[in-house]
């Protein structure tokens, strides 16, 4: 039938209708940048806490009931299932409306969909993960798997940058994979600024400085659109193959399960055979849609 | 396909009564002089003036403007999320006509794929189909050209053929041979009938002029999709409302909306188009600012992307978007003006 | 003069135009894909303008595309559409050397819904639909039908003012007279005042039950320019997006607000409803509370400053209390 097989995707339906959300409760909100904040969560339903698993890189449709609903990545990692995590920037409707939930309110949950980071395909590669701003949540939920897991890849290589100290996201773990000594991390900020005594550069930039080997490696590209398009030919330039480099889209949403359309890239949505794709699938395509 | 009984005119109310018992029974029915299947009130037979299909596809019985997908409440105990409860009754639907069975078989695809969409398939369960064929097709009509006939019978589970005072009565489907079984006052047909039934469908099928070759149009329109002139050139005339999209029977995109009153509400979906601009806009940014993006997508997702997934054109030539487009667009002229591959 | 006449005018004018390099884009109507159909043509290409038409049935108010269109043009117009043009101007839309009006005089255009009604037959099963004087003569199966044009022209084009256009760089014909009839009783704005209100109220509750919110009629219509309609506005949302009755009345009853002092009763928001919603009848009120209120008739004066986005001190204020 459709490009991608469904068959082994986890389905959690409320009722067997998987336009239902499951409620979660909010249990933890940190304002990581004027703007961004996590939300830590758990399932309200005891059975589904238990049983509910995702991979890295899968995203799930968040409701405010009465306002509408909006998709995030899971930016928590499958390794550490006390609680679910995501992370949102205020922009409109529904993320106004989330923003404005503390600890305590009950948000709904739809998923997880998507397709996920390729771990098999990963292992016992080199990777090297490129982010900017908030495009650092759903890499985190694969990073913590993989220090988590840290036997089964080789190299860890992060450039992680955002338009200013202000707006570095996840700052607890940037200290955390600084401290660890199996990864290499290189923050950078665009412009000059008195608070920041580390790097100074575009993210692309820095890249090309960085780098990384391309010799066994897997880049996994996450950011603003602008980043990404012009990340790509620094990887071309560094020797990846377009089957080497990996990035997960954004695209507006609203069914999360490939139906309603509108999240089309050619012939694939980026919500059922996404989000995450390898640049030789998008290549092709869409020059200007992604 | 043997043919041994038929439902004379003048009977129709008898027969339809009786399928009325066991199903909820949708005829071609006149609102506000829109023509749509609507619930047959039992004793009207205008609909047997109707000669031609409707103005609204029978897509909207299945998948309609506008559904509850659920109603939730707040309470102490936080929030409570209730389902509608389904409609009881299986549908049939007498009348259809063949490219609007042959959309709903399309419809089908999408909506069973990957997550099953329940609202559209606990509707579909259990439909039965009574096709007509069409004897009359419109000006805009081109079925021939997407794999169709106006005598189509591949998703129907009857086929009716009008000849005269009667219709004659095809069994296509195991579900079509059941119900013809358990129906009354059905006549037997005569050879002269299933003859004349033959000449009919012959000069149904030459009255449809308007043809497009589709041959090759994925990789014609893949070659093209880079072709910023072509496409600017095709979409000008567009004025980016959603009459094609809304009144095509394969077209399926929606919207989902929530309505909050106080501590209570529901949520929607609704029809949606491509060609809004609001369709693909995000807080940040619109990858189809621009109209001749959204035609592309338009003209694309129907005859190369939807193929390419589910190996079928996703247009059944009922020409309803050329009769009702306000500045006659016309997707057969944009088919047939897409460059050759060079 | 016949539209054979002002059909040749009309092409040599818009080769000349091109060629002479006064315009980058000729916007006109050529002849559509369905039976006496006919379709808007914007080209840049010279020998296109052998496909542009004039005939009882060119309908569209082309002025909606002049926004959008990067460049100059050569616009064909009727007496509706060029006070549409003259809007577009006083709304800062569109510079008035930017456009070179090539106006034709109307004497009002058949709608074949009407006809549609009258025969019982769609049109594409008729031969031909003839404008004779004041009688339109229709051919079906060899056989001559004819009936008064007033039965057969469209509403707006029976109550029109301004059949010749007002504003215009070349007139390609002669002015025309007026035929003039009864609007359609079912829907007709007399009709509806005289229903009490409880029975006007389900009325339009049940002609908007239908709408599927496809926005033809704000699409077709020239003074709806926005960006962003305030129906895509989400903070705040003002009417849902859902089409639920109540919101698509209000849809409706906005947008008509909001194009008061602009709206020229062109009748394309009727024409286009796929739903048979009689928009008009609410345009054509609002136009008519506007004539009333400030004795002003949109795109009739390029001179005037736009209605409700002009202010004098001298205005009258005793709205104010």
């Amino acid at each position: 039938m459709t490009v991608t097989d469904m068959s082994q995707r986890k389905k959690f339906f409320a009722n067997d209708n998987v336009y239902l959300p499951h409620i979660a409760i909010i249990e933890k909100v940190i304002d990581e940048t004027p703007g961004v904040k996590t939300f830590h969560f758990n399932f309200k339903d005891e059975k589904l806490r238990k049983e509910f698993s995702f991979n890295s890189g899968q995203f799930a449709e968040y409701s405010v009931l009465g306002v509408g609903e909006a998709p995030f990545c899971i930016s928590s990692s499958p390794s550490r299932s006390d609680h679910l995590e995501f992370a949102t920037q205020q922009v409109g409707k529904v993320t106004n409306a989330l923003h404005r939930l503390g600890v305590g309110a009950e948000i709904g949950f739809r998923g997880p969909y998507g397709n996920g980071f390729p771990l098999d395909f990963l292992q016992g590669k080199n990777l090297v993960f490129v982010g900017g701003g908030i495009g650092l949540a759903p890499l985190r939920s694969l990073i913590w798997n993989a220090i988590d897991n840290r036997d089964k890849y080789e190299n860890i290589d992060i450039i992680y940058g955002a338009r200013s100290p202000d707006d570095l996201c996840f700052k607890y773990d940037l200290d955390a994979w600084d401290k660890d000594k199996t990864i290499n991390i290189t923050s950078t900020i665009d412009k000059e600024d008195k608070s920041w005594s580390g790097r100074v550069g575009f993210v692309p930039k820095v890249l090309e400085e960085v780098a990384p080997s391309a010799s066994n490696t897997v880049a996994i590209v996450c950011g603003p659109p602008v980043m990404i398009r012009f990340t790509f030919p620094v990887l071309i330039k560094l020797g990846f193959t377009p089957e080497q480099m990996i990035t997960t889209l954004e695209k507006k949403m609203k069914c999360g399960i490939g139906k309603c359309g509108r999240c089309n890239i050619g012939n694939l949505y980026v919500c059922r055979d996404g989000p995450v794709f390898t640049y030789a699938q998008i290549k092709n395509f869409v020059s200007s849609e992604y | 396909m043997s043919a041994s009984k038929k439902i004379s005119k003048k009977d129709i109310v008898k027969i339809l009564s009786q399928w009325n018992q066991e199903f909820a029974v949708l005829v071609p029915s006149k609102e506000g002089d829109v023509t749509r299947m609507a619930r047959w009130d039992g004793k009207d037979t205008g609909f047997m003036d109707s000669h031609r299909n409707t103005v609204q596809p029978v897509k909207a019985n299945f998948f309609p403007p506008m559904e509850e997908m659920f109603s939730f409440q707040k309470n102490k105990e936080g929030y409570h999320i209730e389902l509608a409860s389904p409609d009881e009754h299986k549908l049939l639907i007498f009348a259809i006509r063949p490219c609007d069975a042959n959309a709903l078989a399309i419809l089908d695809m999408a909506f069973k794929d990957g997550y099953e969409d329940p609202y559209y398939l606990s509707r579909r369960k259990g439909t039965v189909l009574i096709g007509l064929g069409c004897t009359n097709p419109y000006g805009s009509c081109f079925c021939t050209s997407m794999g169709g006939s106006p005598f189509d019978s591949t998703n129907v589970d009857i086929m009716l053929t009008d000849i005269g005072n009667e219709f004659l009565i095809e069994e296509i489907t195991e579900a079509g041979k059941e119900l013809v079984a358990r129906t009354e006052e059905l006549e037997e047909a005569k050879k002269t009938d299933e003859a004349k039934a033959k000449q009919v469908k012959e000069t149904s099928y030459n009255k449809v002029t308007r043809k497009i070759d589709t041959r090759d149009i994925d990789k014609k329109l893949l070659a093209s999709f880079e072709n910023k002139d072509y496409w600017e050139k095709v979409s000008a005339k567009c004025i980016s409302c959603g009459i094609c999209t809304f009144l095509c029977p394969t077209c399926y995109c929606f919207d989902i909306n929530d309505d909050l009153l106080k501590k209570q509400g529901a949520r929607f979906r609704s029809w949606d188009s491509c060609a809004f601009p609001v369709y693909t806009r995000m807080p940040m940014e619109n990858p189809r600012v621009e109209k001749w993006r959204r035609v592309r997508q338009k003209v694309c997702h129907k005859f190369e992307f939807f193929p390419m997934s589910f190996g079928s054109i996703a247009c059944v030539g009922c020409g309803r978007c050329i009769r009702l487009c306000p500045v006659n667009w016309d997707i057969t002229q944009t088919i047939e003006s897409v460059p050759e591959i060079t | 003069m016949k539209n054979s006449e002002i059909e040749q005018r009309l092409r040599q004018e818009a080769k000349a135009l091109l060629e002479q390099g006064k315009v980058d884009y000729i916007v006109g109507y050529e002849a559509g894909s369905l039976k006496f159909t006919t379709t808007p043509l914007i080209t840049r290409n010279k020998d296109d303008v052998e496909r542009l038409i004039v005939s009882p049935f060119i309908v569209n108010n082309l002025s909606v595309y002049l926004a959008e269109i990067k460049g100059r043009v050569g616009i064909a117009a009727k007496g509706c559409d060029s006070r549409s043009i003259v809007n577009l101007m006083q709304d800062n839309k569109i510079a008035r050397e930017d456009v070179v009006i090539m106006g034709i005089p109307c004497p009002g255009l058949i709608d074949l819904k009407k006809i549609e009604l009258l025969l019982g037959k769609d049109r594409d099963e008729l031969d031909s639909v003839t404008r004779d004087n004041d009688r339109a003569v229709i051919t079906i199966d060899g056989k001559e039908k004819d009936f008064p044009m007033a039965e057969v022209l469209f509403d707006n084009c029976l109550e029109c003012e301004f059949p010749v256009p007002r504003e215009s760089d070349v007139l390609l014909g002669e002015p025309c007279a007026l035929v003039t009839g009864e609007v359609s009783k079912k829907t007709g704005i007399k009709e509806l005042e005289a229903m009490p209100r409880r029975e006007r109220w389900n009325y339009w509750k049940e002609e908007f039950s239908r709408c599927i919110r496809c926005y033809a009629c704000r699409n077709v219509c020239p003074a709806c320019f926005c960006q962003r309609c305030f129906v895509e506005e989400s903070e705040p949302q003002w009417v849902s997006p859902t089409p639920k009755w109540q919101d698509n009345l209000m849809f409706q009853v906005t947008r008509n607000i909001h194009v008061a002092g602009r709206c020229t009763d062109c009748g394309e928001c009727e024409r286009a409803c796929p739903m048979n919603i009689p928009l008009r009848s609410l345009a054509k009120k609002m136009y008519d509370i506007v004539d009333e209120l400030f004795q002003y008739k949109a795109g009739t004066d390029k001179n005037a400053s736009p209605l409700l986005t002009a202010y004098e001190a001298i205005e009258a204020e005793d709205f104010i209390r």
